[in-house]
């Protein structure tokens, strides 16, 4: 019998890569149901779901994770809604403003979170929003909209302008341009981008650890906070929360996609 | 109410600095007022300066020019795409030039049909009907109807990303059609088909002028699209400016300047100089002598078509002996490079039928020319 080295080879690579992917998500699942999980047992003696259970009835977890959730969903809603004409309005616009707004764009992605969370800091201290959800809100919109305009400058980069003119000419006015012909081709882009935004503040730690000044807990605060405690199983269970929704969206994404190519077709 | 479309004074921009004539490269220096030069938006040059013409209903004028002389620029403008320098566009009496795309009544058809891609046919063609209030069923039985008109009622469930080109034209033709514009653009809506998609768009251009009584205007750089499809021609000159519309035929047979004439795409031309001979004026070129009546000495290029002229074998004539130095055929004609004694070259369009080639001694005789003075 021959064996195919190359397709061999492949199947391993994509072994490993599977291996290396989930990994650390099913050591973070058997952790977050294991009680007592200690050298050498190979796997949990003890199956125990308070950890998850916990997560939605203690009332601090119940609080964090809220806060999570209303950051995240604010943060994606009020970015998208400026990002959104803002990367318009960059990109059918001169070469120079259309640098300048990528530039300052890509300048509050880049910039390390703790620096940015320390200027951050003194200016909604300035304003008086130290410690506040409000406060920590604002702190995530600056990553937010950096990510943001960058997703929207390069869709409307690309963007065929003569659609509009078309649509105007036909006799749709700004209003009626938006609704019939922008809002359902840019319905992809603007999924993905809340998508992005939402994820992009669920995950943050050092804006609202600087900004939020411990008075305002969300979940990944809570997780860092448990595993510091040495309290792994709720740690992990915590972690495990963080990740489900990058899971869905990456789900739905896929989905839309497909979607949206079938009606292409 | 009649439909026209009158334009007075028009100065039509240009995004960017004027580009140079492809003819003659001639196309640098534009005329612009020094005090309007002050008021033009940044980066704007004057394209076509004092535009003016009326296209009524029913009528299509097709605007000849090439590649940058401002086509493109004119139909944007008059659709309220781009802005004017000055100027007026009337539509139907009605002053329309201040007002946004959405309320002139004027439909623009890019190069290029633009379908909008989340939509079927059927909501395509619907769409300037759904955009005025129309209930949607009522849309759609009317955008099913115009469908029909234009030969392309089977698409109208079709995803609009899921046509050909002469397909997308006809749909674009019909969506514009729902609209029932005044004023129809259609921008250069034949160039970059094959010759059998091509032939298809022009028919869906016929009937689109059956179906609409709008005032049309096309813009081509293809002398056989404007014959086809208009009933009067304009070119751009030199200098941006459009010459009167006339007839296609008219066009054809006396253009008023050798822009016009170099547009056509069917003239030779044969440089000389007219000289006054015993009270008559004489042009000499290469290959001899013509007769041009009425003509002021001075430098002057003669245009003739392959069938105002005879090529003849060398020693039938009294006219200069010439060599030919290349031929090349096309579809209607031959295009032969003639050089005489002293070596000056010379290209003229023949007869299909002519016979010269390579290393032949010939003999041309001229029978009918337009002149055109260049001092």
């Amino acid at each position: 019998m021959t064996v195919d080295r190359g397709s061999l080879a492949r199947t391993l690579a994509f072994i490993a890569l599977l291996l290396f992917a989930t990994a650390p998500l099913l050591m973070l699942v058997a952790t977050s149901l294991a009680r007592g999980w200690f050298y050498p047992a190979l796997s949990p003696t003890t199956i125990d779901t308070s950890a998850w259970r916990e997560l939605f009835t203690d009332a601090g977890r119940r609080d964090a994770l809220v806060n999570s959730v209303v950051l995240g969903v604010c943060t994606a809603l009020v970015a998208t809604m400026v990002a959104l004409p803002l990367g318009r309005a960059a990109a059918l616009s001169t070469r120079a403003v259309r640098r300048s707004v990528a530039l300052l764009a890509f300048a509050a992605v880049a910039l390390p979170p703790v620096a940015l969370g320390i200027g951050l800091q003194l200016t909604v201290l300035t304003l008086g929003l130290g410690g506040s959800l409000f406060g920590v809100f604002l702190a995530h919109l600056v990553p937010t909209l950096g990510y943001l305009t960058l997703v929207f400058l390069g869709v409307f980069t690309r963007w065929d302008g003569r659609l509009e003119e078309s649509a105007a000419t036909l006799g749709a006015n700004g209003f009626t341009r938006w609704r019939l012909v922008l809002l359902p081709l840019l319905r992809r882009p603007i999924v993905d981008a809340m998508a992005l935004g939402f994820l992009v503040s669920w995950a943050q730690v050092a804006l609202t650890l600087l900004v939020g000044g411990g008075a305002v807990r969300t979940l990944p605060l809570d997780v860092l906070a448990m595993l510091q405690a040495g309290q792994d199983q709720r740690a992990a269970a915590g972690a495990l929360a963080l990740a489900i929704p990058a899971l869905l969206v990456l789900g739905a994404s896929r989905v839309a996609a497909r979607n949206t190519s079938a009606v292409v077709a | 109410m009649t439909i026209t479309l009158d334009v007075r004074d028009l100065w039509v921009l240009f995004a960017g600095p004027p580009r140079p004539s492809v003819i003659d490269g001639s196309r640098t220096a534009l005329l612009v007022e020094p005090s309007m030069e002050a008021s033009l938006p940044a980066g704007h040059r004057i394209g076509l300066p004092g535009v003016t013409f009326t296209v009524n209903g029913g009528e299509c004028l097709a605007v000849l020019g090439t590649s940058g002389a401002g086509k493109s620029s004119l139909l944007r403008t008059l659709a309220g795409l781009q802005p004017a320098a000055r100027g007026t566009v009337l539509v139907s009496g009605r002053e329309v030039t201040a007002l946004p795309p959405e309320r002139r009544g004027i439909v623009y058809l890019h190069q290029e049909p633009v379908l909008f891609p989340h939509l079927t046919v059927m909501d395509n063609v619907a769409f300037p009907l759904t955009v005025r209030g129309m209930p949607k069923r009522e849309a759609q039985r009317r955008a099913v109807e115009m469908l029909r008109r234009l030969r392309v009622g089977e698409l109208a469930v079709n995803a609009a990303t899921a046509l050909s080109g002469g397909q997308r034209h006809r749909v674009a033709l019909a969506r514009a059609l729902c609209a029932d514009p005044a004023v129809l653009l259609l921008d250069e809506p034949l160039s970059s088909l094959d010759p059998a998609v091509r032939r298809d768009v022009r028919t869906a251009l016929l009937q689109a002028r059956e179906v609409s009584g709008a005032a049309t205007i096309l813009v081509t750089h293809d002398l056989d699209d404007a014959m086809a499809v208009a009933t009067h021609v304009s070119t751009i000159g030199r200098y941006g400016e459009l010459s009167v519309p006339t007839a296609p035929a008219e066009l054809l047979h006396a253009p008023p300047t050798l822009t016009a004439a170099q547009l056509l795409g069917v003239y030779a031309e044969l440089a000389g100089v007219v000289e006054q001979e015993a009270g008559r004026s004489r042009f000499r070129w290469l290959g001899g002598v013509i007769d041009a009546s009425g003509l002021e000495p001075g430098p002057t290029i003669a245009c003739v078509r392959s069938h105002e002229l005879e090529v003849h074998t060398a020693g039938t004539q009294a006219s200069p002996v010439l060599s030919v130095m290349a031929r090349r055929d096309a579809a209607h004609e031959v295009l032969l490079d003639l050089r005489d004694a002293a070596g000056a070259t010379v290209t003229v369009r023949a007869p299909s039928h002519t016979r010269a080639t390579l290393g032949d001694a010939v003999q041309v005789v001229v029978r009918h020319a337009r002149f055109f003075p260049t001092h």
